[in-house]
Parts: C-alpha cells; sequence; structure tokens
C-alpha cells in the first residue's frame, strides 16, 4: 500500500501531521537541529548520570592537564574535569534557555493578544512602551535588569525572560492585528462569542506555529545571555558550573590553556546554532506557501 | 404582534470625512417563520440595518431607533445581554463562508463551541447535536465531516456548515446576508432549497439579505427595496413582482436577463447614473438623478412612503407600473 493510500484512512489531523513530518524530514539541516537540540536536553536533564565527575570535584593532581583518558577533554586551573562541566553547565544554560522564553511568552502573548485585539489607547500605550524597551539592545536591557536584580541564576533566567518579552509583544501584537480582520472573528461574533472567547479560543490557537517558531529563535538569544551574564559575574556564581563562568575562568589562562575558552565557546554556539536551524526549519514547514 | 418590529433606525458613521448616514429611519416588520427579502444595490444599507440589530458594526457607528425582539428592544441591551441573543435568538449566515470559519478547527468543535455556549452542552451531547445539525443541513457522510477542517470542505459545503452554526440553538431569526452569492450557481440553488426547507420545518423567521431579485421570488413572502440607506418599496412578493411601482423597483426587475426560446435575447435593461454618495445625499429624492419620472417637487422634496395599493408601501411621487406614472 503507498503513502498515499495509508493517509487517506487516517483522521485529518493524523494526515496534517504526516505531511509536517514528512516536510520536516526533507531538511537534514533541521533534523540535526533536532538532534542536537534533544541530545542537549537529556544531557542537561540526566547531568547527575552522565557526567564523570562532580562539577566541583577537584584533583589536585592534573592540575590544567591536557585530554587523557583521565580526564577527557583535560582539566582546570583547579583540576575540574572540563568534560563534567561542560555536562553540569548545560544545566544552567537549558534551565536559562527554555525558563526564560517560557516567562517571556507568558508575560507578552497575553499582552500582545490585548493590544493589538482592542487596539485604541491601550494599543497605543503598550505599543509605544514596547518602542522604548526595544531601543535597548536585549542584552543591555538584560545586563541593566539582572544587576537590579542580583547575581543569581534565577535572577538572570528572570532578566533574560522580561527583556526577551518585548520582541515577542510585537510579534504576538502584530499577528492579532492581522487574525481580527479574519471573517471568523465576526462571524463568531455574531454567534455570541465574548471577547476572552475570540482572543483565546480563537485568535491564540490561530498564532501557535508564529508563537512556536518565535520561541525557538528566543531559546537561543537566552542561552547566549545566560553565558554572557554568568561571564560578567551577573548570573551563575562560581564556582557552580556555567558555560559563562567556564569562560570567565579560561580567561585567565589564555595563553597556556587556550581549550578551556574553546570547549565552553563551542558548546554555546552549538548550542544557539543548533536551536536556530531547528527554528528556520520549523518556520519552512509552518508556511503554507511552502510546496515541498 | 409581530416577532421583530424596526422602527426608526438609523444608522450613521462617524468617519474622518465626515458622517455617513448609512440607513435613515428604516422600518420593518418580521412575522413568525415569514421570510423577508431586503434588496437592494451594494451599499445601500442592507447589511448594516441587519447588523446594527445585534451591534455587529464597527465602533464608529450610532445607531438610533427602536428594534423590539419579544417585547425588549434590542438597542437598550447591555453588551452582556446581547450576547446572549446573538447566535441564540438571532444567528447570521454571512457572504463568504470560504473564511467564515476558523481554520485551526474541525467541523465538530466550529459548532459545539456555539452549543456549549449557549446551552451548556456537555461535549458529547454537542457532539450529537452537531451531528443531527449536519443531516438537517443535508451533508453528506455527516460522521466523517465532524472531524474534518474547513480547508477539506468544499464551498457550499462550508455555507452548510455555517448555516447549521446559525441554526444550533433554534435560533427565532435567522439572518442570511446574501448566502449564496459567493457560491457557484449550481451549488446556489442547493442552498436555497435549504433555506426554505429550513424555515418551513423549524418555523424560524428567515430575513434574506441579497440583491439577486431571482433569489427573492424564490423564498421570500415579503420584500422590502432599499435604496441609499432608506426605504423605497414594500409588499408581498407576489404583489412586489406583479405590480411594482417605485421606478427603482421596475429598473431592478428590467435588469433581470429573461432569455426565452428561439428569440435573440434583449439587452439587459440597466438603471442609468449611479448610487449617489451617502456622505452628501441629494436635498430630494436620493433616486431623482437615475430617475425617467424625475421632476422639480422630486429634486426638493423628499418622498414619504404611502400605501398606493392594499399592503404595498412606496416612497415615490409619481408612483405606478408603467414609466409614464
Amino acid at each position: 500500500m503507498s503513502a498515499v493510500d495509508t493517509a487517506s484512512l487516517t483522521s485529518p489531523r493524523a494526515r496534517r501531521r504526516i505531511i509536517l513530518r514528512k516536510r520536516f524530514l526533507r531538511r537534514p539541516m533541521a533534523v540535526a537541529g533536532l538532534v542536537v537540540v534533544v541530545g542537549l536536553t537529556i544531557v542537561a536533564i540526566f547531568a547527575p548520570w552522565i557526567a564523570p565527575y562532580k562539577a566541583g570535584a577537584t584533583d589536585f593532581n592534573a592540575l590544567l592537564a591536557h585530554s587523557s583518558s583521565k580526564h577527557l577533554l583535560g582539566t582546570d586551573f583547579l583540576g575540574r574535569d572540563e568534560l563534567s562541566r561542560l555536562i553540569w553547565g548545560a544545566r544552567a544554560s537549558m534551565q536559562a534557555g527554555f525558563f526564560a522564553t517560557v516567562l517571556a511568552m507568558v508575560i507578552a502573548v497575553p499582552i500582545g493578544l490585548v493590544a493589538g485585539y482592542y487596539r485604541g489607547w491601550v494599543d497605543t500605550v503598550i505599543a509605544r512602551l514596547t518602542d522604548v524597551l526595544l531601543a535597548f539592545p536585549f542584552l543591555i536591557l538584560a545586563v541593566g535588569l539582572s544587576a537590579i536584580l542580583g547575581p543569581s541564576l534565577l535572577n538572570a533566567t528572570l532578566a533574560l525572560g522580561i527583556g526577551a518579552a518585548p520582541a515577542l509583544i510585537r510579534v504576538a501584537r502584530g499577528e492579532t492585528l492581522a487574525l481580527r480582520e479574519e471573517d471568523y472573528v465576526p462571524a463568531a461574533i455574531a454567534n455570541g462569542a465574548s471577547d476572552a472567547t475570540i482572543i483565546f479560543k480563537h485568535i491564540l490557537p490561530n498564532m501557535t506555529s508564529t508563537l512556536l517558531v518565535q520561541a525557538t529563535v528566543t531559546i537561543p538569544l537566552a542561552i547566549v545571555g545566560e553565558a554572557v551574564l554568568s561571564f560578567l559575574g551577573l548570573g551563575v556564581q562560581p564556582p557552580a558550573p556555567s558555560w559563562g563562568t567556564m569562560l570567565q575562568d579560561a580567561q585567565s589562562y589564555l595563553s597556556q590553556a587556550p581549550r578551556l575558552a574553546v570547549y565552553p565557546g563551542l558548546a554555546i554556539v552549538v548550542a544557539a546554532l543548533a536551536f536556530n536551524v531547528l527554528g528556520d526549519g520549523l518556520r519552512d514547514i509552518f508556511d503554507p506557501r511552502t510546496t515541498r | 404582534m409581530p416577532l421583530l418590529e424596526v422602527s426608526d433606525l438609523s444608522v450613521r458613521f462617524d468617519t474622518d470625512d465626515g458622517p455617513v448616514h448609512a440607513v435613515d429611519r428604516m422600518a420593518f416588520t418580521l412575522d413568525e417563520g415569514e421570510v423577508l427579502g431586503i434588496v437592494g444595490e451594494s451599499g445601500c444599507g442592507k447589511s448594516v440595518t441587519c447588523m446594527s440589530l445585534v451591534r455587529l458594526l464597527p465602533e464608529t457607528a450610532t445607531i438610533s431607533g427602536r428594534a423590539l425582539f419579544d417585547g425588549t428592544d434590542l438597542l437598550a441591551l447591555s453588551p452582556r445581554r446581547l450576547q446572549r441573543v446573538r447566535g441564540r435568538e438571532i444567528s447570521f449566515v454571512f457572504q463568504e463562508p470560504m473564511t467564515s470559519l476558523n481554520p485551526v478547527f474541525t467541523v465538530e468543535r466550529q459548532i459545539g463551541e456555539v452549543l456549549r455556549r449557549h446551552l451548556g452542552l456537555s461535549r458529547r451531547a454537542a457532539r450529537k447535536r452537531a451531528l443531527e445539525l449536519l443531516r438537517l443541513v443535508r451533508i453528506p457522510a455527516p460522521e466523517r465531516r465532524l472531524d474534518e477542517y474547513p480547508h477539506q470542505l468544499s464551498g457550499g459545503m462550508r455555507q452548510r456548515v455555517m448555516i447549521a452554526m446559525a441554526l444550533a440553538c433554534d435560533p427565532k431569526v435567522l439572518v442570511a446576508d446574501e448566502p449564496t452569492t459567493a457560491l457557484d450557481v449550481t451549488i446556489q440553488a442547493g442552498i436555497l432549497d435549504l433555506m426554505r426547507d429550513v424555515s418551513e420545518r423549524l418555523g424560524t423567521a428567515v430575513i434574506l439579505i441579497t440583491h439577486n431579485l431571482g433569489v427573492v421570488a424564490d423564498l421570500a413572502d415579503r420584500v422590502v427595496v432599499m435604496y441609499a440607506g432608506r426605504k423605497a418599496e414594500e409588499a408581498a412578493a407576489l404583489e412586489l413582482f406583479a405590480h411594482p411601482q417605485h421606478p427603482y423597483t421596475i429598473g431592478l426587475l428590467g435588469a433581470i436577463p429573461r432569455p426565452a426560446a428561439g428569440e435573440r435575447p434583449e439587452r439587459l435593461q440597466e438603471i442609468p447614473g449611479r448610487v449617489p454618495s451617502l456622505r452628501e445625499l441629494p436635498v430630494g429624492c436620493a433616486f431623482a438623478d437615475r430617475c425617467p419620472r424625475a421632476d422639480e417637487r422630486t429634486r426638493t422634496n423628499v418622498p414619504q412612503l404611502a400605501e398606493v395599493r392594499p399592503e404595498h408601501l412606496v416612497a415615490c411621487f409619481h408612483p405606478g407600473e408603467n414609466g409614464a406614472g
């Protein structure tokens, strides 16, 4: 039986899923991105079981050691296993990436929906405030906020989430402005739907794919942001591991052990890149104009 | 007592270029189970008249007058109470079936949402009722359609789903705003059949808005002809087609193609000129500039509605069936 025959037997919902999966699998970069993202997530969640050593375990017989069978990627200036610290560091990065993005969504989507749906002065106020916040580069905003909140991973995540919100508000508002003009909105009003029903049941579900793509763009921003904040001493506090603090530590030993800067740097690049190519792929497959 | 009694209904839009009087002192009644046709060219205020009843207009619209529905004035209802009228007592079928359904929901959810909102049905009961409704609107393979998305349905089928949604709560009034305009001619007949069948079987009163006199002749018991926001003529459908009085109505009837076998078709009669801008209506009769019967009085005075034949109202200084007036 051919693929078309099987598809015609299944429900429309399942059929759409099959189409989306096919489109996705035709994009090797996106698939690679997904593999890396899933891998990083597993590493972050199961760090205690995967990492060969505890993050803070020191080996004073091997300070700034090169790769060996004992320490696959060598050790840092305190003799801490570099690979283990990278694995533990993935936790901070992924936590900051996911939770900051979730927070940004929770803040931004309702505000964007309300602004776009009601328009008028509510929208004017929200849109102008958003513009003001967007005038600050994302990292500057996050640095400023976490300086106010105080240094810790939680506060860094909060700062990144709030900092990422304005861009998302703008996206959610723009989508809402477009979607509220669809014919099904007046049709729903004519059927007695309340404003809340229209906003959350009719408009919001129509922008989920946009929001999903936006999330995959925001996560790498937050991952890089967490590294920056930790590097500056505003995020994860040493000796706790984070790719940002590892870079910070590596700074003093750049001439003796440049690899200590290369590993966390690579980790940051790979993680950010993986989310970005995944996001690009998702955007392509959700685009109705895509035919492949 | 009529089910719906609209009197002195005016709608004004405040635009950047000044006020636009879309509807001017409109009045009509609708009895239970009756099919009322409202006819007129684009922009004559037929849709605005009906949408103003349950306030479906943008905020720039100012509505005045009275619309007694079952003894309560719709125009004085609070927004909350009005939400319970919309889709429950008075429901709408719009022109655009292709886009009036939400693309991310299955047919079951679209219909079910209305049922659960207004009747508080459970999910299971709503599904059962939705299936009944799909049968009522004669959709083939209704069980399968329940789980399909709008993009999987044809235009005619979507319009049937829209009608099913509109009928979901057994409303007293169904407003059908150009329900067949966006459909193929072959499908149109089916939808009109369905509308007639439904109004007869369920006893739903129907307001049929259209620019197509053929559709009206087919379905309506009574017809209101609107021109530039005002009522030009009103009569029972048969009476109107047999004895049109207003030169505008006569012009509209002349513009219906009537191919006769074996003859070379005659050139269609068009009505000369254009609809006046609602922004600057002429002082006198709004139709004067296009009217073969216009004279001095027509250009300076607005004709009032008068009963020229039994149950037949016309707003014209020179009513009559033939050109002389």
